[in-house]
């Protein structure tokens, strides 16, 4: 079963088309990659599969509903949860309050939603610091903040948009061992990401963008190997033509 | 002793102390200094609602004293019904208001928000102003309504002493920080905090932000209604420049920013701190320089926001914490968020 399939998705912003048919489907338990140059449209594209954005035209199924223009509060609570490229905490909160904030989606009791963030931020490696104020965290650990409020709605598609930008090396291992990890939870993961390594390392299939449009997909090897794809991130004369 | 039992007992000790201060002071100016206080206190508390959990800035709070204040005033006076059961109807309608304001402003920020609501609270206030008759219930304008002192009794919320209503807004001011409490501690009081802060993020994270902020507005103008009622009947005489009047918005704003806004002992440490400033500047400088207690809060308030700009019950509960550390025999550990 294919949990989120979009089919010939566009969005306009005035004169501007940053999404231009766009078509793919994801299938349980995928690890999903999306790349291409800065502007391509992939955070328009997550935040029209989020709600953010109404499509100007297309189609979105998510578990096989149709998901158009619903809003980010209903995506979530139905199992779609997604993390910003800017992260946004809840700065004047403990890290354990902002966790809590997630997990309330799925309950209304207080003990109940302290337990379930405690036992995400224990396995996120983070329990030392959840007493520590979000506003304090560094950049890293903000990035892991906004995965583990994420994760503590429970859900079923996780959408994350470039939670390795501005990590040290070390920090991206780790971070693609968690993501990996992840996926052995029965979570399906849709991941925006420009660091070329973390990508080939994680990624079962990915699509790379270009203006709007789809111009790759298949494995992280087919994909890096594209002439195509190469034209857009280095430009004409760095092909190596067929000759 | 633990923490916890030192926390009891000192809300226990704070209540005593509440509940004997009539039987030492005698005297009625002091009462009544006492009586408002705990209403300034009780109103913003109500306005923390929205004002600090939310996280916006609402400067026409009035409008709701307003609301209550005539509503009951004027179901006593036409048709003799209980100001106990006017309270509610102004709550009631209060509530209507509040979400009414709510729907189209709450999609603003910032200052727009700010200036929103004290455009609605102040066109309220001249329409009272300018209204003698609403339909069959007379308002009398600019001249307001006077409750007249006869058939006292809690019946009509009507008494000789001072003390009657200084327990009753006591009870009040009690019940409504008991609610703040735990509304902060809530799925409610977590939406709005994580809503108030980082809207886009917390609507990624399931919270329907607007909504959780209207159920919050409906909650704070019902409460603060109440208090409007609990005016009318406390001082007998109500006008639109006194409960509906911009002054009072400022001054529940003013108060929670320098006490606090978000917390729940801000409020109530504001209004401590605040209303002796504005009672004693009016008794001794009332003549010459009326209006001095808004140049001071504001002073205080330039002041608070520089140097402490949460509020000054960020360092009062710092110091708090620490002597319930010592008293615990403990080493001071982490503050308490």
């Amino acid at each position: 079963m294919n949990i989120l399939e979009i089919k010939k998705l566009y969005k306009d912003f005035g004169g501007l088309r940053a999404l231009n048919d766009l078509s793919l489907t994801i299938g349980q338990g995928q690890i999903f990659g999306l790349i291409g140059p800065n502007g391509a449209g992939k955070s328009t594209a997550f935040n029209c599969i989020a709600g953010v954005y109404a499509p100007t035209g297309g189609e979105i199924f998510f578990n096989g509903h149709k998901i158009n223009g619903e809003k980010p509060w209903n995506l979530c609570k139905k199992g779609l949860a997604r993390t910003f490229q800017i992260v946004k905490p809840f700065a004047t909160k403990s890290v354990l309050y902002n966790v809590m904030v997630g997990s309330f989606a799925k309950t209304g009791s207080r003990s109940v939603a302290e337990g379930k963030a405690i036992e995400i931020l224990e396995y996120l490696h983070f329990a030392e610091q959840k007493e520590t104020r979000a506003g304090n965290l560094t950049i890293a650990d903000r990035k892991r903040l906004e995965i583990a409020r994420a994760l503590a709605t429970e859900p079923k598609l996780l959408l994350l948009d470039e939670v390795m930008a501005g990590l040290r090396p070390s920090e991206v291992d780790e971070m693609v061992a968690i993501i990996k990890n992840l996926r052995n939870r029965g979570i399906t993961i849709f991941v925006i990401e420009h660091i070329m390594r973390a990508i080939m390392a994680l990624s079962d299939h990915v699509v790379v963008l270009h203006f709007g449009r789809k111009i790759a997909e298949g494995s992280p090897q087919q994909v890096a190997s594209d002439e195509k794809v190469i034209k857009a991130y280095l430009g004409d004369e760095y092909v190596v033509s067929g000759s | 002793m633990t923490h916890q039992t030192i926390n009891k007992t000192a809300c226990i000790l704070a209540g005593i102390i509440a509940l004997g201060l009539p039987l030492v002071i005698r005297s009625a100016t002091y009462l009544h200094i006492l009586v408002v206080l705990y209403f300034y206190a009780y109103l913003t508390t109500s306005w923390n609602l929205v004002g600090g959990f939310a996280g916006v800035l609402p400067l026409g709070h009035a409008a709701f004293v307003g609301i209550g204040a005539y509503a009951s005033t004027v179901l006593y006076l036409q048709y003799g019904i209980s100001p106990w059961i006017g309270m509610i109807v102004g709550g009631i309608l209060a509530t209507f208001v509040g979400i009414l304001i709510g729907l189209p402003t709450f999609k603003m920020r910032g200052a727009y928000f700010a200036l929103a609501t004290i455009a609605f609270g102040e066109g309220i206030r001249v329409m009272i102003e300018n209204i003698d008759r609403l339909g069959p219930f007379v308002l009398n304008g600019p001249r307001g309504l006077q409750i007249p002192p006869r058939n006292l009794g809690l019946a009509n919320f009507l008494f000789a002493g001072k003390e009657p209503y200084y327990y009753i807004i006591l009870l009040m001011l009690a019940a409504v920080l008991i609610l703040t409490y735990s509304i902060s501690r809530s799925k409610l009081g977590y939406y709005l905090n994580a809503g108030g802060e980082e809207p886009e993020a917390a609507m990624a994270l399931g919270v329907n932000v607007a909504r959780a902020k209207l159920f919050a507005m409906a909650m704070s103008s019902f409460l603060t209604a109440l208090a409007g009622t609990f005016y009318a009947q406390f001082t007998l005489y109500i006008h639109p420049k006194s409960v509906v009047s911009l002054d009072l918005s400022f001054e529940i704003a003013f108060i929670a920013l320098i006490g606090g806004r978000g917390s729940i002992a801000g409020p109530v440490l504001g209004a401590l701190l605040l209303r002796p400033v504005s009672d004693f500047s009016r008794i001794y400088f009332g003549d010459t320089l009326p209006g001095l207690h808004l140049v001071i809060f504001g002073v205080v308030l330039i002041l608070v926001m520089i140097y402490q700009p949460r509020g000054l019950q960020e360092p009062l509960t710092r110091i708090y914490s620490n002597l319930v550390d010592w008293l615990a025999g403990r080493k001071a550990g982490e503050v308490q968020a």
